[in-house]
């Protein structure tokens, strides 16, 4: 695995902080109701943890808080050991630079569950605009890589299309090229499948488990079990705003302990 | 039919008509994406002055605006300072249209924004974009398509609008027509004018139409 050249993921990402994500006693309130109450978790260089769950238990609600969608109302998030949001009472306890802030931000990749493509640009320009704007990186390079990342996840002979010519699964992997092109060191996928037909679910997870073997580190909020299994280093298990039980596949999908983890797999397989 | 003299009047009267409408609908395209952009904010000043500002001049008739602009000011001025100075009622016409079509082409411009859809915003700033860069990569772009109809709207409307003019000694298509009427008693000078207003209104219809279906070729499946 290691002799194939990587082409998804940014070659230079072997090195630094082997935590890549820490999540220390978040709570997410919205008014009254309160979404996530008091999660701690961690994700190491490399990992792939699926979270699953019911609806409404709070894993999407997780997963925005990480880039900052959402924010937080308590508690801290490290990426890759660098403080990114220290927050109570929904007031900033500790400010963080914006360009600093940003730089952050430009690790965490996010694919989308509407995939959510720029509609007036091409595939192409769907990839190359966010270098463009915000790194400010110039001509045929940046075209090359995007071209490169399009060939990756099949779509290099769709990249003069504007995206509503395409399935939706392959605007979901051009959603997946475009996040890849700004080099992030953890992808965030936020149920990438569940606005697709059945029949398209298989191309984009694909697209994830090829991203999962060159090393990428992710994090996916999933309906897809069977995904899980396959793919997942880690699987955390969400129930009404808390993390009920985690473990590898095997021991949360196939042996899961606790009776909420049980009545949920038990519901959907 | 005409004598030379009378149809380079109307001539002349069709120019200024025709100066008044898009210097309007330049001015209040650009401040209109301004007062707009005030309107979304979260900023409280912001917020307020561009409600205010639309509130005022959405509320109050063209022709009282006019009249403020070309008869109360210079009075104001000359109560302040204790001189006058020369009112050229062409720029008085300019200042109150573009004033007024702002406030106008704000709402609409407001509207437009806030119909693209949310996920569009979360996307650009998934991928490291700042409010700025999002608004003028990503949001703005895509209300063009959605505006070209109710600006063509507005500038129609304006142009018919400017007829109001006449009131501030400005000799515009219509007071053109009307000096003639009533000179000669003779009505056909008025259908000249309904013949030009309609001629410039289709030619406005036309290229807007066009203009739409070009700026939504994206939306072509």
């Amino acid at each position: 695995m290691e002799t194939t050249e990587k082409v998804l993921v940014d070659k230079n990402q072997t090195q630094g902080a082997d935590t890549m994500v820490k999540v220390v006693n978040v709570k997410k309130c919205f008014g009254d109701l309160e979404v996530l109450r008091n999660i701690n978790f961690e994700v190491k260089r490399g990992e792939v943890v699926c979270i699953i769950g019911p609806s409404g238990s709070g894993k999407s609600t997780m997963l925005r808080c990480l880039n900052q969608l959402e924010r937080i109302t308590d508690g801290e998030i490290y990426i890759e050991d660098e403080l990114m949001d220290k927050r109570k009472n929904d007031k900033t306890v500790t400010r963080i630079d914006a360009d600093r802030l940003q730089n952050l931000r430009c690790d965490l990749g996010m694919v989308f569950q509407n995939f959510n493509l720029f509609p007036h640009l091409t595939v192409l320009d769907n990839v190359v605009i966010a270098p463009t704007v915000v790194r400010k990186a110039k001509g045929d390079a940046i075209r090359q890589r995007a071209l490169e990342l399009l060939e990756m996840v099949g779509l290099k002979d769709k990249a003069n299309e504007y995206p509503v010519r395409l399935s939706g699964g392959q605007q979901q992997r051009v959603a997946i090229a475009r996040a890849l092109a700004m080099d992030p060191r953890i992808m965030l996928f936020d149920e990438p499948t569940s606005a697709l037909d059945p029949e398209l679910v298989g191309e984009v997870l694909g697209t994830m488990k090829q991203l999962a073997n060159e090393g990428m580190t992710m994090i996916i909020v999933t309906h897809e079990i069977g995904f899980a299994r396959e793919v997942a280093d880690r699987v955390i298990f969400m129930d009404d705003g808390v993390i009920c039980e985690e473990g590898t596949p095997d021991q949360v999908i196939l042996h899961p302990q606790e009776e909420r983890t049980k009545s949920f797999l038990n519901k959907i397989l | 039919m005409l004598n030379s003299t009378q149809s380079w009047a109307i001539v002349n009267g069709t120019v200024i008509t025709l100066e008044i409408a898009l210097v309007a609908i330049v001015f209040g395209a650009v401040f209109g994406v301004i007062v707009a952009l005030g309107r979304i904010s979260k900023n409280k000043i912001a917020n307020s002055l561009s409600w205010f500002y639309v509130w005022f001049f959405r509320g109050t008739p063209l022709l009282l605006q006019l009249f403020m602009i070309f008869y109360a000011v210079p009075i104001m001025y000359l109560n302040a300072t204790g001189t006058t100075f020369e009112v050229d009622p062409m720029v008085c016409a300019f200042i109150t249209f573009s004033l007024n079509s702002t406030a106008y082409l704000a709402e609409i411009i407001r509207a437009a924004i806030e119909s693209i859809d949310h996920g569009q915003m979360e996307a650009a700033k998934a991928l490291g974009m700042n409010y700025r860069q999002a608004m003028q990569k990503i949001i703005i772009p895509q209300t063009f398509k959605r505006l070209v109809a109710p600006i063509g709207n507005e500038l129609i409307m304006l142009l018919k609008d400017t007829s109001l003019v006449s009131t501030i000694a400005l000799f515009d298509l219509l007071r053109t027509v009307k000096t003639m009427a009533s000179a000669t008693g003779n009505w056909v000078y008025y259908l000249y004018a309904a013949a030009i207003y309609l001629f410039l209104t289709t030619i406005l219809q036309v290229i807007f139409d066009k203009m739409e279906v070009k700026l939504g070729v994206y939306e072509k499946r």
